[in-house]
């Protein structure tokens, strides 16, 4: 039944499901974000640069922001159906959100591993 | 009886343009129940952390780069309007956290009658403000 629901014909339920399997890997990595930020003080630069070395932490932190571009896709997606109702300008404005979101994760991308 | 009153309107003498029109939705009328409150919340919060993205790239990048612009970063985020404007950031990302989670929640079937959604509803608030506070304290 759920395996069901979650092939194609039931977009909406994909939907659901990835804004919330995105949603929860944010919030697991923000607690272990501020548990580390908390644990470590990075308080002067070389302190900041240690708290990106580890690896599985930048890795983790890439994941984050994966999962955030998802996340603010589905969002606002959502909230310009709601709040635009012209299709040509709420079509531009999404082709537009999903630009940004890509521009975003290829920053946070150079920024972790550049 | 809409049709009574508005013939004794028209008996007493108004025209069509000086009667007073039917005031159907009063949004001054309407109050909000809290699980609305909370999710429109969830929603306004979603919109805030998502314009304040590029801010936070920029501030990474630049508190990243070198330690000299490390200092100017920590500056920035020192001054006292910078730190209301964290402080609301702050209460932004926590209620979106907590909202968050009364989702998922509700998912598995967990507080899902009105009474217990209610009484979530007050507790992601409530958090929400205790996390603000716990910053506020940090930050001052």
């Amino acid at each position: 039944m759920l395996i069901e629901l979650l092939t194609k014909r039931y977009p909406g339920m994909r939907a659901w499901l990835t804004q919330r399997l995105s949603g929860l890997v944010m919030a697991i990595y923000s607690v272990l974000a501020l548990g580390r930020f908390l644990l470590l003080q990075p308080t002067y630069y070389e302190a900041w640069l240690d708290f990106f070395r580890p690896w599985w932490w930048r890795l983790a932190s890439l994941l984050f922001w994966i999962s955030l571009s998802i996340h603010a896709w589905l969002g606002i997606r959502d909230v310009l159906k709601d709040y635009v109702p012209n299709a040509n300008l709420r079509g531009v404005l999404i082709k537009l959100l999903v630009v940004v979101l890509w521009l975003y994760l290829a920053w946070a991308t150079y920024l972790l591993f550049g | 009886m809409l049709n009574d009153s508005s013939q004794n309107q028209s008996k007493v003498g108004l025209t069509k343009a000086q009667k007073p029109r039917p005031k159907n939705l009063n949004l001054l009328t309407i109050r909000l129940p809290i699980n609305a409150l909370v999710s429109i919340l969830h929603r306004a919060t979603g919109c805030i952390l998502f314009l304040i993205l590029p801010v936070i790239l920029l501030l990474l990048q630049w508190s990243l780069s070198s330690a000299a612009n490390f200092e100017t970063v920590v500056a920035i985020l020192h001054s006292p309007l910078i730190k209301l404007m964290l402080l609301g950031l702050g209460w932004a990302f926590s209620h979106h956290f907590f909202a968050g989670i009364r989702h998922l929640a509700m998912d598995v079937h967990w507080m899902t009658s009105l009474m217990k959604a209610r009484y979530t509803s007050k507790v992601v608030l409530v958090l929400g403000a205790l996390a603000t506070l716990l910053l506020a304290i940090k930050l001052w």
